[in-house]
């Protein structure tokens, strides 16, 4: 009796253990999350992101039993995980994530030269290019729009326009925007190296000027008001981007700017990280559209870093010889703050040693953060 | 000082009437049916009441305790919505209903009055103070039994303007929904819209790269003006300050004197003259007095160790 007490209990128990319920998806997740640690790790890609994004793939395919009511599972209503999600699912992560962004962000690049705001602008093409294939794919407009946004090359921005888009893309999208980041520095050399001739690449451009105190606290403000006005639904993103960047500036919150830059942006990246990595359950993940949007999401980056390329050549033939600018600053257009803007400054000095162009292409480096936000808003307005 | 408490009180008004617009404003009579002829919904208890459907067009959940329900023009306050009640919160874009059976005493949404049926029958909700109109509708008197007057799409249109509602029989086409939408949506309309006439998302990607490019272009120039006015300014402000001779002096420095300039002439002179400077090499040290202030002092803030 008290045997077969034993073996009841025993058995129930091996039914809830991850090796009874483990299945091969699991596996190849459990892996898929090994690959980012170990990239993260030895090969120092976005080590801050690929950890904790990484070992939330493997705290998200532990297989469990999924109809014993134990509240662990990242989409059941109530556990601890499915709590930390909700900033993920509602939406409110991203913009936290964009106040420290603000707060560690320098727009003076931008403001001592408006134009290569521009450059941040073309970028942006890479996102409406990957809308107008995923349509041909069979995507709806919505989920299109949501995984379109991957050519913004910013997760933050991608995590909040699919949690509203395609909530049920979202994992891919997110894992996808993080891994292309992830891998700025493979995709983007050859890509520019083939856009550009040897003498463009030689192009020095001028030291930017010196910005006064005041135009860096206008900028928040004006930036604001302007871009909010034309895309109200770019709020949440760009009102916490300027609002971290005149906490930043303004000179007298020095306090809250280094809370929102540091202890603030990592805790949000912590738990942004993990969930976005557990939300990818083997379920969920592994499915052949996740292969499209792996696809379209290469797609996506490198259309965003060639149009960036492409239109400095094109403004430069409008522009006095004096004032040409490098092209090797165009990639930068696609936000990836600010590893894309590090990428045009060795290539540069790779041709001449003496041109740094690293804070030329800060300027299309941030102003793709605002680009993205705003063709996320636009994509919001027109499709939700 | 006074200036500062005026613009404080401005302030604050200004906020007080957004919070005021933002809020019960978009409480709106959305659906009404004057006489309940039992082919409609039933209430708690049973009966075939008429009812008044209230609708939250917001976007957030809108509290309605202390509005008032009236149907007499000369009593704006006739029915208060009780507090207390943790129903009379409406959600997001959802709808309440009330029994119009002339007991209150059933519970909250029961209002102390009935329609006449066959005559006009007027109906509004007022906000808090009683004074503030927040919706109206005059119901016609030929609705029949068993007919609902209702918005043709939920809560949108104006205050008391006949062309936004219509009579609906339960038809197919017109069919009659208390505590449901007017119009119910099964799809986006925004999307299938999209999916219908820009299958190739051509027109999408050039509306939204004309939006994204507007709004950068904007910001750019608008940074191009500020910075030249910056210029301007501060170039002013330094013409004020020097006379006109050490104006002259300051632009020849300004064109020509860069750093590297000063370093490359120092240099030249140095070599040329072989110039040193001669330094006193005599060092003072003097003693910091320091006052004791027990405010200083280190004792005073650390804790003392506990006593074992």
């Amino acid at each position: 009796m008290f045997s077969e007490f034993l073996t009841q209990n025993l058995q129930e128990f091996w039914h809830l253990t991850g090796f009874y319920n483990a299945t091969w998806q699991h596996l190849v997740m459990l892996v898929v999350g090994l690959f980012f640690i170990w990239l993260a790790i030895k090969k120092n890609f976005e080590p801050m992101l690929l950890v904790p994004i990484g070992f939330g793939i493997l705290i998200g395919n532990v297989p469990f039993n999924t109809t014993a009511g134990l509240e662990i599972g990242i989409y059941e209503e109530g556990s601890v995980l499915n709590i930390l999600y909700n900033g993920v699912s509602a939406g409110w992560y991203p913009p936290l994530i964009f106040l420290g962004i603000g707060a560690m962000t320098d727009f003076s690049a931008l403001i001592a030269n408006p134009k290569l705001m521009l450059i941040g602008a073309a970028a942006q093409f890479g996102i409406f290019g990957a809308y107008m294939v995923a349509l041909l794919l069979g995507f709806a407009p919505d989920q299109a729009g949501a995984l379109a946004i991957i050519g913004g090359a910013d997760g933050p921005t991608a995590i909040f326009l699919s949690s509203k888009l395609a909530p049920n893309l979202m994992g891919a999208i997110a894992v996808s925007a993080y891994s292309y980041m992830a891998l700025v520095p493979v995709i983007q050399p050859p890509l520019m190296r083939l856009l550009t001739t040897k003498n463009e690449r030689l192009i020095k451009m001028k030291p930017a000027r010196a910005v006064s105190q005041n135009e860096k606290i206008i900028f928040p403000i004006v930036g604001l008001i302007l871009t909010c006005f034309v895309v109200p639904s770019g709020l949440p993103l760009l009102g916490m981007l300027f609002f971290g960047n005149l906490l930043r500036e303004c000179g007298v919150t020095n306090r809250l700017a280094k809370t929102a830059s540091n202890a603030l942006t990592d805790i949000v990246t912590i738990l942004l990280g993990m969930t976005v990595g557990a939300s990818t359950q083997a379920s969920e993940f592994l499915t052949s559209e996740t292969i499209c949007i792996f696809l379209l999401g290469f797609m996506a980056f490198i259309i965003a870093s060639a149009s960036g390329v492409i239109f400095v050549k094109l403004f430069n033939l409008v522009l006095p010889k004096s004032k040409k600018i490098n092209p090797l600053i165009g990639n930068a257009g696609v936000s990836a703050v600010p590893m894309s803007a590090r990428i045009s400054n060795n290539l540069g000095l790779e041709y001449d040693p003496s041109n740094y162009l690293l804070m030329h292409a800060m300027g299309p480096n941030v102003a793709g953060v605002i680009g993205s936000a705003v063709a996320a808003g636009v994509l919001l307005g027109f499709l939700a | 000082m006074k200036k500062r408490l005026l613009t404080l009180l401005l302030v604050t008004l200004a906020c007080v009437t957004a919070v005021s617009a933002q809020g019960r404003r978009g409480l709106r009579l959305n659906e009404v049916m004057i006489a309940n002829d039992s082919t409609s919904v039933v209430d708690d208890f049973g009966r075939y009441s008429a009812w008044v459907e209230l609708y939250n067009s917001t976007f957030a959940p809108l509290e309605i305790s202390s509005v008032f329900i009236t149907n007499d023009r000369s009593n704006n306050t006739l029915y208060p919505v009780p507090l207390g009640d943790v129903n009379t919160e409406i959600p997001a874009r959802q709808h309440v209903l009330f029994w119009a059976d002339g007991e209150p005493n059933k519970g909250t949404f029961h209002l102390n009055f009935t329609f006449t049926p066959g005559e006009d029958n007027y109906l509004a909700i007022y906000d808090a103070n009683g004074l503030s109109l927040i919706d109206e509708i005059v119901v016609p008197g030929n609705l029949l039994p068993g007919q609902s007057y209702a918005r043709k799409a939920d809560g949108e249109g104006g205050i008391n303007n006949p062309e936004d509602w219509e009579v609906r029989d339960g038809s197919e086409a017109k069919y009659i929904t208390p505590s449901s939408n007017n119009i119910i949506k099964s799809t986006n309309n925004k999307v299938d819209s999209f999916a219908e006439n820009d299958p190739h998302g051509f027109a999408m990607a050039v509306m939204a790269m004309c939006i994204v490019f507007s709004a950068l272009l904007v910001l750019s120039i608008c940074f191009y003006i500020i910075s030249r006015i910056g210029a301007s300014v501060s170039r002013s402000r330094k013409i004020k300050a020097l006379s006109s001779d050490d104006e002259e002096l300051a632009d020849h420095h300004h064109e020509q004197d860069s750093g590297e300039v000063i370093a490359a002439i120092s240099a030249a002179l140095s070599e040329h003259l072989d110039a040193h400077d001669r330094e006193s090499t005599v060092l003072t040290i003097n003693k910091v007095r320091r006052a004791y202030s027990p405010w200083s002092s280190k004792i005073y803030n650390l804790r003392e160790l506990p006593r074992k």
